[in-house]
């Protein structure tokens, strides 16, 4: 079974745009984490992930993208969401993280947002 | 809705409805629960938000209970229909009988969306989470 979860990368100006689409649970919240890593490790710290396509997201999940916030913030980097959709949202706002990340409405607001 | 296949408790009042899912104990089978919980849940016309509520307890019960699991064992999910309320209990033998930590994202969601949680540990090392939710746009 392939994980059903695809992550596509692009560069906008100084932002790595990070945009997961699927779904995000243990079985492939790794694939993500791993993604997040490589970029770490290529000297990426301002990332804006991409949440509009993804259809389910779980604790899994919350835990890569916190792990990925530990990451960049280590190189004093950003990490900001882009996600509208209430389900979802409902997670981080469950977990208190909604105070723990910048979540944007949009890609183009994220990217005009202070890194 | 008509129920062909209703049985009823030992007090022969209510309808009781028992689904049981038994599946390899591998994150990759928790998306094909996923699916069958949203099935079950709609069956007892759960609104939207409860379907997705409870398919994500569900998914967060059984992936807190993964990385204890002995391996290869076999993680049961038993769903009861009853009115409108649905009682999932997942269960699986389990390396260390601990029950799960209540400190943690996962028990925080699980808790928050299913309502009614709980947890106990068999002495043969069995671990069951058992959650409870009421559908229809009720509160719980």
């Amino acid at each position: 079974m392939d994980p059903d979860l695809s992550v596509a990368i692009r560069s906008e100006g100084d932002r790595t745009v990070v945009a997961v689409s699927g779904e995000i649970d243990v079985y492939t919240a790794p694939k993500l984490r791993e993604h997040l890593i490589d970029l770490v490790s290529g000297g990426h710290y301002q990332l804006v992930v991409d949440l509009e396509g993804v259809d389910f997201l779980d604790s899994t999940g919350l835990g890569v993208l916190v792990g990925g916030l530990k990451r960049v913030r280590a190189h004093d980097g950003s990490l900001h969401l882009v996600c509208s959709q209430d389900r979802i949202l409902k997670i981080f706002r469950i977990t208190g993280l909604t105070k723990v990340f910048p979540i944007h409405a949009s890609v183009t607001e994220a990217l005009s947002a202070d890194a | 809705m008509t129920e062909a296949t209703q049985t009823t408790d030992v007090a022969g009042a209510k309808p009781r409805d028992v689904v049981v899912i038994t599946l390899p104990a591998s994150s990759a089978y928790l998306s094909v629960l996923r699916t069958a919980t949203a099935g079950l849940a709609a069956r007892l016309d759960f609104t939207i938000d409860e379907i997705e509520d409870l398919r994500i307890a569900v998914d967060e019960a059984c992936a807190m209970m993964l990385p204890q699991a002995v391996p290869g064992a076999e993680i049961s999910c038993e769903f009861a229909l009853e009115g409108d309320t649905m009682t999932v209990s997942v269960s699986v033998l389990t390396l260390d009988g601990e029950e799960p930590s209540r400190d943690t994202f996962a028990w925080t969601v699980l808790a928050a969306l299913a309502g009614d949680v709980s947890s106990h540990s068999d002495p043969d090392q069995r671990v069951t989470i058992t959650l409870r939710k009421r559908g229809g746009g009720s509160v719980r």
